[in-house]
């Protein structure tokens, strides 16, 4: 059995302008000590898919499938023991660091606060463990006292603070929703670093979302790609660079200068308007802006079909061959 | 570059539609439309009071005095044996006409200076607005009351002392919103196509901060009310024989013990009043500037 | 710190000096002679001169005005031409009866509209929050004299259990006396607790969809929790700002409330000091009032450095 499995979700919002479908039959597995990553463009659903494993989507949302966290089911789960799961089993770090910690507490009361919650330490042995949780991401208490407020730190010792109050549980999975986005690129690499290495340290799983393929090639061992709501590729990472079978994984790396090998591979802009979750179309969604298009893929939404080793793409018309 | 702000314009969200879109969105907005209804129903009821009232509200009828409510007098008559209703017909006229006058000086003197300073900047918009500030900070209802009491009672004196603490309120808002609008780049455009200040200022910055202006005047309009409604019972404002909710509730406190029912009706007057204008100014702001919209 | 406190006290100190030269001014402008009040229509135009002279009111203008404030610096206010005694005297006295009623009307207005506030905003779009929302919207509707009459009808007229107004006076104990200030307090409460309800829910509404509640939920903390130990104390900063400025509508309040419930506090005392063109009451209390309000934006802006430590400053890491 899988650490995380994740069955057939879906997700909609109700809108005054009709039911918004944010995720449709959203299904991975994420293995003890794995790296899963997620790519996409904006607003493909990278955000929820975090938010849902989390049990944190927005309150008008409803949600189907099941979310199964050793064997458990979130879906069905009480609010009490998601709270339980919530930091203790499942920690996340988000994109914005300058506005993700409280600008009235300091570092270190929020660091230590989700080891108080949940381990039940005493103040001040969360105390001690902040400290050494702010230490072990390259903030030593000398420099960096824990009744510093976020105010005083730059973004990149903020997203620090994030990732030592993700850890500070020692969870089982660590979900990284575009950790660098708002960070310059010096700090970027360096915070990418850190997190690779408290991964490899602790044997926690980890799921990336990120616009930058150069991150997926090099932290996750296995990657999703998706499109309005939906995966539409999947495989090993090094299969699905070597095979991109669906036109858009295409696509978001042909504009790619050096192609895939290259350092900085970036996803590219691809011509043409994502469909509107409220709109979205009884076939492959991505058929407006797809050159491949046939009359087919207008009928119905295609399955996810396998086309290598554990390797599977929800197109009628992949490419097939190296990339 | 400055085309996202362009199209966030205080008057756009009015444009966007055209007029009946507007008024679709008017009609289904609940607190537009409550607050529509009783502030019309006031106006109507102050406009009949101007050629009809059921009685005389000046003739005292001592035989019949203190009735309680009944077919021939709806809400009873007072000490004097005037009959309640006529009398809070005439004091809802009351109560618009000062309120408006009030609020109208408000504006007059506000808006303009608001507008002034913000096109000039340097030490006029720095004087105006720490005259602003200290108008802010001295208690509105104890200045109305020093400058009632001392240039005597009555109406008139009421609408200056109400009016002048509608200046700073509109000086700011227009302040304000003529700051964001000098910016923009149709202003610029206007300035270097060789416009002066008092043009741009007519043509392009009060449009622009208009429907800001009369959300702020629904609900300053209000407070006047309740304003005058104090001064009044206190004996400052509209002077008798002319009947005003306020001086009628103080009088019905003197007869609390034998009358009660004369304490209620014209507090129930002034509640209605003062919701209806609130909620017309909540609906207001929903319908004409989705931006400002509070959260709810 | 030091920088900004005598900052602080600069402004205290100017705004006095405006809110002095103000009262002086409508005073010397609007018609009334005290001497003509003190004696009556019918005096003597040479008593009345011989008045006039004896309180000073021959002199001009400025000598007049430097003569009141430095009395300000030696502690002495001058004497009540109505009561003739020292206005200091006066105002301590009322002040055992306005000072009580506003620090019970403030605690009241907080204790109702604070929790209100934050209910309404937790439970969003719930039954709650729409009865909220409409107690908000009839409280800020609601004269507050004409609620004040609505319950003396109720408690001291139908139910007999309050006083209906008077002041029962300290030396008759202070049950009895703070009987008599609770109608008052409750009037004077009921306007400012609604509208600080709707400052708090909006307020805790705007926080609560900060990315930093998110981070508390995300860490295993209960909606709860999330909302009490990081929404409420980020939310409260615009409310203080609100609670500072329901100060000064405090203290005009007091002037018709006192009014309603015949209580001799400030309020009473300056009123009827206006119409007695009793002028230096008028004068000292209004700065006293001035005072007040300045001191209390002072204790605000105090307050917002103990709620949010980027205006404590302090050194930066690294
Ligand atoms: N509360 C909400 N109500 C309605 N729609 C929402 C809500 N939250 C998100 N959405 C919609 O869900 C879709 C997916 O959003 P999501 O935040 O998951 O995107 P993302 O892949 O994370 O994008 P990005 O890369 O920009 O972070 C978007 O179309 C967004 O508009
Ligand atoms: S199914 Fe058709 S439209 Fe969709 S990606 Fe494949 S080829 Fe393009
Ligand atoms: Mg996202």
């Amino acid at each position: 059995m899988a650490l995380l499995e994740v069955e057939d979700l879906n997700v909609t919002i109700p809108t005054p302008r009709g039911t918004a479908h944010i995720l449709s039959d959203v299904s991975f597995a994420l293995e003890r000590g794995e790296c899963l990553g997620f790519a996409g463009e904006s607003g493909c659903g990278k955000s929820i898919t975090a938010m849902a494993v989390m049990g944190l989507l927005p309150t008008t949302a409803q949600a189907t499938g099941r979310i199964r966290l050793d064997g458990r089911d979130l879906l069905a789960m009480d609010e009490a023991g998601l709270c339980a799961i919530r930091g203790r089993r499942v920690a996340m770090v988000f994109q914005e660091p300058m506005t993700a910690l409280n600008p009235v507490k300091t570092i270190g009361f929020q660091v230590a606060e989700g080891p108080r919650l949940h381990l039940k330490l005493s103040k001040a042995e969360a105390g001690r463990r902040a400290v050494a949780m702010l230490r072990r991401v390259g903030l030593p208490p000398d420099r960096f006292s824990p009744d510093l407020y976020p105010y005083q730190l730059s973004g990149g010792q903020r997203q620090r603070v994030m990732i030592a109050a993700a850890l500070a549980c020692e969870p089982d999975i660590l979900i990284a929703d575009e950790p660098t986005t708002a960070l310059d690129v010096t700090i970027q690499a360096q915070i990418l670093d850190l997190i690779s290495d408290v991964v490899q340290e602790t044997g926690m799983a980890l799921v990336m979302i990120t616009h930058d393929l150069g991150v997926i090639a090099e932290t996750a061992e296995r990657m999703m790609v998706m499109y309005a709501g939906r995966i539409v590729e999947s495989g090993p990472t090094a299969e699905v660079f070597r095979h991109m079978a669906h036109p858009y994984t295409r696509g978001l790396f042909a504009a790619i200068p050096g192609g895939p090998e290259e350092e900085s591979r970036r996803l590219a802009t691809i011509p043409g308007q994502v469909p509107e979750p409220i709109a979205l179309p009884p076939g492959c969604a991505f058929a407006g802006r797809c050159a491949r298009t046939e009359d087919d893929c207008r009928a119905a939404v295609p399955p996810a079909e396998p086309v290598g080793p554990g390797h599977r793409v929800r197109c009628l018309h992949p490419h097939v061959g190296a990339t | 570059m400055a085309s996202d702000g362009a199209s966030d314009g205080a008057s756009d969200g009015a444009k966007e539609g055209g007029l009946g879109e507007v008024a679709a969105k008017a009609l289904g907005n609940r607190s537009f439309v409550i607050g529509g209804v009783l502030t019309g129903v006031l106006i109507v009821v102050a406009l009949v009071s101007l050629v009809w009232t059921p009685y005389s509200v000046i003739d005292m009828d001592i035989a019949g005095k203190l009735r309680v409510p009944s077919a021939a007098h709806w809400f009873g008559t007072d000490q004097f044996g005037r009959d309640v209703f006529s009398m809070m017909m005439v004091g809802a006229q009351n109560s618009i006409a000062v309120s408006l006058v009030a609020v109208g000086v408000g504006a007059g003197f506000g808006v303009p200076l608001g507008a002034l300073a913000a096109a000039r900047g340097g030490w006029l918009d720095e004087t105006v607005m720490r005259f602003n500030d200290f108008a802010f900070a001295f208690p509105a209802v104890l200045s109305a009351v020093m400058i009632t009491a001392l240039a005597g009672p009555g109406a008139v004196n009421s609408i200056i002392a109400i009016g002048i603490f509608n200046i700073p309120v509109f000086a700011r808002l227009t302040r304000g919103g003529a700051l964001a609008i000098w910016k923009r780049e149709f202003v610029m455009a206007a300035r270097v196509a060789g416009k002066n200040a008092v043009r741009i200022t007519v043509e392009h910055i009060l449009p622009n901060v208009a429907s800001i202006l009369i959300v702020q005047a629904t609900i300053q309009f209000a407070l006047a009310i309740l304003a005058e409604a104090g001064l009044s019972y206190l004996g400052l404002g509209t002077q008798p024989p002319q009947p005003s909710w306020g001086k009628m509730l103080n009088e019905a406190q003197t007869l609390m013990f034998l009358a009660p029912q004369l304490a209620i009706f014209p507090g129930v007057a002034i509640v209605l009043t003062v919701l209806g204008l609130n909620l017309l100014g909540d609906g207001l702001r929903d319908v004409l500037d989705p931006r400002l919209r509070r959260l709810r | 710190m030091s920088v900004f406190l005598a900052r602080r006290l600069v402004a205290l100190f100017l705004t006095l000096l405006g809110a002095s030269l103000a009262v002086f001014l409508i005073l010397e402008v609007l018609p009334g002679d005290p001497a003509t009040v003190m004696l009556g229509i019918g005096a003597q135009e040479d008593s009345l001169a011989a008045l006039r002279a004896q309180l000073g009111l021959d002199r001009p203008a400025w000598q007049r005005y430097l003569v009141w404030i430095w009395g300000w610096f030696q502690g002495d206010l001058g004497n009540s031409y109505a009561y003739d005694e020292p206005v200091i005297k006066i105002i301590l006295e009322r002040l055992r009866v306005s000072l009580p009623l506003a620090l019970m009307a403030i605690t009241l207005s907080t204790a109702i509209g604070l929790p209100l506030g934050v209910l309404a905003a937790a439970r969003r779009n719930s039954l709650t929050d729409v009865s909220v929302m409409g107690f908000v919207q009839v409280g800020v509707a609601i004269p507050n004299f004409w609620f004040a009459i609505l319950m003396i009808l109720f408690f001291s007229v139908f139910l007999k259990v309050m006083p209906a107004g008077g002041f029962a006076g300290w030396d008759a104990g202070v049950w009895p006396a703070i009987k008599s200030l609770i109608l008052p307090a409750v009037a004077l409460a009921l306007p400012q607790a609604a509208i600080l309800a709707r400052v708090t829910r909006s307020s805790v509404l705007e926080v609560m969809r900060e990315d930093y509640v998110r981070t508390a939920r995300a860490k295993g903390l209960t909606f709860a929790a999330a909302l009490w130990r990081h929404a409420v104390r980020n939310a409260l900063i615009p409310v203080v700002t609100i609670m500072g400025l329901q100060f000064s509508f405090l203290l005009a309040g007091t002037i018709i409330i006192e009014n309603v419930f015949y209580l001799p506090g400030l309020g009473r005392l300056i009123f009827q000091a206006i119409a007695q063109r009793d002028v230096i009451v008028v004068k000292d209390v209004v700065v006293l009032l001035a005072g007040a309000v300045v001191l209390v934006n002072f204790i605000v802006d105090m307050s917002y450095a103990l709620l949010d430590p980027r205006l404590r400053g302090g050194g930066h890491g690294q």
